[in-house]
């Protein structure tokens, strides 16, 4: 089934973003602590962690902006995000930072700005990929629901015909939607 | 042990959603797992995605996690629930409060072990994290196992405090420790090692307490009596005097023990009263700061008390953060007393809302047993201040037996149990009176805490306006100088059924509905009968009649309660009095959780009769008659008392009512302890 298949889709892309360096063990921690009670916990996490850094880095942007921008207050900010990053575990943007501090101490405000154009792109890369991780992972469910609902369907024999139709069409965009997130997937890399 | 992991894990489990959005409160099962499951701590991070990865981290290892990101509502949530965490995790780097002044004042004021994080892992900051005094130091990302050795920390300090010779900490140490260990047999073989390993180190830590007046007693931890140095007035006022000496700022405890030459006093002692001393202090910089609510009801408290201070100008401090914080230097002194191992003994009550919740917190934890010994404390307290102040000063903050204060010009008393019971300051020479009224638990002797306040007598007559607040816990209310259309009128809010309040000339009782906060005004004295209606909530007179028969005041003024409802839960009843011609004026205060019905009023109005003295002396309720109709549920008992010497346990309010002749009246009868009497009561606080 393609159940399975998805699955392994998910596996690997979760592959692809440790062994390029976007994830980090942090990850695996967050993973250990999804489990019944709380699901969906590093989708939560993740999303949470989305919004928040996105404030901080507006508020980076303004600061840098400035004219005669306050370092100390850039550093601080900085230190913010870096926490954030490591939190979970997005590994490319936590090293922009951790560069991105050094320039501020350094007060170098030309290089603060380069860093801090990179920490801004690792970070959209990451969204992008963490949120087309996340669409796999929840593909599941929803393959899971089209199988329980075709063979719930399918007892009924003069529907029979009418589903079997249904359930092809039904595979067969999946099938097409699993091409279409591969295809994402390897365009990415 | 065990009965105390009970106690441990209704608390926890009682915690609920505090203030910010992000405090969430788990009550983790407490299945035997691998590390002590049901440690309750506090996590500080302005970093949501942190604290949400840490809290669930927390969680699978069993623990019981509030969490926190703002430092100022974690240390109000710390305040006012002493004794309910075990650990507190902080994040360095918070835009309102530095990770390490937090630190700081935790391990100061609740002595809980305080774990440090930051992203930032340099030498540097990690040593200056230590030398902050924190526990440990954890480098973000945090990861599971670091956390599950935080359990470590906790014992190894609690450990390390019961060596100390400072017997209270000892006590509460002894008691987490029970806790502690309790929760550590929870864990499997990983503890049991870790058990074998406290036994002995009990037993060494044992051998080498032989000058301690300690008794580290796992077993048994609140049977255990320790014998404790009694920080008595005069060895405080030598403390103090030796401090000033030296300079609060050099104070060190080897020099104060020097300049103190009292045989039998060791330096831990002297430590660890400076300890407080200076949280003290600190605590009243801070409280003098956080005055948004009454300015100027501290600041005339305070001038009260500087007349009274004789001590240096830091038992001045003292005295007027004990006035002004008087239900912590009650709890305190009840703690004291009754060499109750409390951890509530230090209750930083830096604005109204924190000296409120202390204020609740002091009245919580006051056993009932000891209310006794309490009053007289209390009373004591209070008594001794008023000796000091002008007549019409006097300033009664009181927990079960309620004694009322009042500043020449106005008053405002804190403390409810909820708080709001604002004090509503009134700026012109306005009377505050405030009644609080613990409601269940009063009834049972359990919490009671009443503030009452009550203007000179001078005030009264003289000052345009007194008012009188009554609230209750579920109630509280606070009423603004509603004085306005009442000239010389002492403002009676009553709840309920009211009761009557005898006042001086043109004293108005108003009762205030609890929407409008209108009362009905009585006049007193020279139109005797019923007062004009001065304000239009007459009706309540009305009602009076109907519902108190008895409540037909000859000379004295009606007693008028706004039936329409003031809260529910209120009732007021001003009992004339009777029984003693000098009694104090009493408002006597009912809380019932039912609507100002007749059937309330029935029951709780057997006694109202306005016994028209024709003194104008407010009438007072015999504390016994009206208890016994307040069965209803929530009922809150006012403690009433005649003078000061009877001051009872019950939990009735009294309102002390404040007309020229209860003003003599009131004054005499307080004991004549003097100020230091007082001030052993304040200095008691410092004891611990």
């Amino acid at each position: 089934m393609d159940y399975s298949d998805l699955r392994r889709q998910a596996a690997y892309m979760k592959k692809s973003l440790f062994d390029q360096g976007y994830l980090d063990e942090q990850f695996y921690q967050l993973e250990d602590l999804q489990d019944d009670v709380s699901p969906n916990f590093v989708e939560e996490v993740v999303t949470l962690f989305f919004k928040d850094s996105s404030r901080l880095l507006s508020n980076i942007e303004q600061a840098l902006e400035k004219n005669s921008p306050d370092f100390q207050k850039l550093d601080s900010l900085t230190h913010q995000l870096k926490g954030s990053t490591s939190s979970i575990g997005a590994l490319k943007v936590k090293n922009e930072c951790t560069l991105l501090r050094e320039y501020c101490n350094k007060e170098n405000l030309d290089g603060c700005f380069r860093t801090f154009q990179k920490v801004k792109r690792e970070h959209a890369i990451l969204r992008q990929k963490l949120e087309a991780y996340f669409q796999v992972m929840t593909c599941n469910i929803y393959l899971l629901f089209c199988v329980f609902c075709f063979i719930f369907f399918h007892i009924a024999d003069f529907w029979e015909a009418y589903f079997k139709s249904a359930a092809f069409i039904a595979l067969f965009f999946h099938d097409a939607f699993l091409v279409y997130l591969r295809g994402l997937v390897q365009n990415n890399d | 042990m065990e009965a105390m992991q009970k106690l441990a894990a209704p608390n926890a489990s009682a915690g609920s959603n505090y203030g910010s959005g992000l405090a969430i409160v788990t009550v983790a099962g407490a299945a035997p797992e691998q590390f002590p499951a049901g440690l309750r701590v506090l996590v500080v991070d302005d970093d949501v995605t942190c604290l949400k990865i840490l809290e669930h981290m927390l969680r699978k290892c069993r623990y019981h996690v509030i969490t926190c990101s703002q430092a100022m509502i974690a240390l109000s949530l710390l305040r006012e629930r002493k004794g309910c965490f075990d650990v507190v995790i902080s994040d360095v780097h918070m835009p309102d409060m530095d990770g390490f002044k937090l630190l700081e004042l935790v391990g100061l004021e609740m002595d809980l072990p305080v774990i440090m994080m930051s992203a930032d892992g340099r030498t540097s900051a990690v040593m200056r994290g230590i030398k902050h005094g924190a526990c440990d130091y954890l480098i973000k990302p945090v990861r599971m196992e670091e956390l599950k050795n935080v359990w470590q920390h906790v014992v190894r300090k609690k450990w390390n405090e019961s060596k100390d010779v400072e017997n209270s900490s000892s006590f509460e140490d002894s008691d987490r420790q029970g806790r502690v260990a309790d929760e550590s047999e929870y864990a499997s073989s990983m503890n049991e090692g870790t058990d074998a390993s406290w036994k002995t180190q009990k037993k060494k830590r044992d051998s080498k307490d032989e000058e301690d007046d300690i008794e580290l007693d796992n077993e048994d931890p609140s049977a255990s009596k320790k014998p404790r140095v009694v920080w008595s007035v005069e060895l405080h006022q030598q403390f103090v005097n030796a401090v000033n000496q030296v300079g609060i700022d050099k104070a060190v405890p080897k020099r104060i023990l020097e300049l103190m030459n009292v045989p039998g006093l060791t330096r831990e002692n002297v430590a660890s009263h400076l300890q407080k001393f200076r949280l003290y202090l600190k605590r009243i910089s801070g409280v003098t700061q956080h005055q948004a609510a009454l300015p100027s009801l501290f600041c005339n408290q305070v001038d009260a008390k500087t007349k009274c201070g004789s001590l240096g100008s830091l038992d001045f401090h003292s005295l007027a953060a004990s006035g002004q914080i008087p239900q912590q230097t009650l709890a305190a002194l009840h703690a004291e007393l009754l060499c109750h191992p409390s951890n509530n003994i230090v209750f930083p009550a830096v604005d109204q809302p924190v000296l409120l919740q202390a204020s609740n917190q002091g009245s919580k934890f006051l056993p009932l047993e000891k209310e006794v010994a309490f009053g007289q404390p209390l009373f004591k307290c209070q008594s001794g201040m008023q000796k000091q102040l002008p007549p019409s000063e006097i300033t009664v903050h009181g927990m079960s037996p309620g004694f009322s204060s009042w500043s020449s010009n106005q008053l405002g008393v804190t403390g409810s149990n909820n708080k709001h019971a604002g004090l509503s300051n009134i700026q012109n020479n306005s009377l505050l009176m405030q009644m609080l009224q613990h409601q269940q638990q009063q009834e049972h002797h359990q919490e009671s805490f009443h503030y009452m306040v009550s203007d000179s007598n001078n005030a009264i007559n003289v000052q345009p306006s007194c008012l009188v607040v009554s609230s209750q816990s579920p109630s509280g209310i606070t009423v603004g100088c509603n004085s306005g259309p009442i000239n010389q009128k002492s403002l009676v809010l009553s709840p309920q059924p009211s009761s009557n309040i005898q006042l001086g000339n043109n004293s108005l009782l108003a009762s205030s509905n609890s929407t409008s906060n209108s009362s009905n005004s009585r006049l007193n004295n020279p139109p005797l009968g019923m007062p004009p209606a001065a304000n239009g909530d007459f009706k309540d007179i009305g009602m009076l009649s109907t519902y108190y028969p008895t409540s037909s005041l000859s000379s004295s003024s009606v007693c008028t309660s706004s039936a329409a409802g003031w809260r529910p839960q209120n009732n007021m009843k001003i009992s004339s009095i009777n029984q003693r011609a000098d009694q104090l004026p009493k408002l006597y205060i009912q809380g019932s959780e039912q609507i100002a019905g007749a059937s309330v009023n029935q029951g709780q109005f057997r006694n109202l009769g306005f016994v028209g003295k024709g003194t104008c002396i407010p009438s007072r309720f015999a504390v016994d008659d009206l208890e016994s109709p307040t069965n209803d549920k929530g009922f809150t008992k006012t403690s009433t008392f005649d003078d000061v010497e009877k001051v009872k346990q019950e939990l009735n309010l009294d309102f002390l009512d404040g007309t020229k002749k209860v003003g003599n009246a009131m004054l005499p009868n307080f004991p004549s302890t003097d100020f230091l009497g007082s001030l052993s009561n304040d200095s008691q606080f410092l004891k611990y």
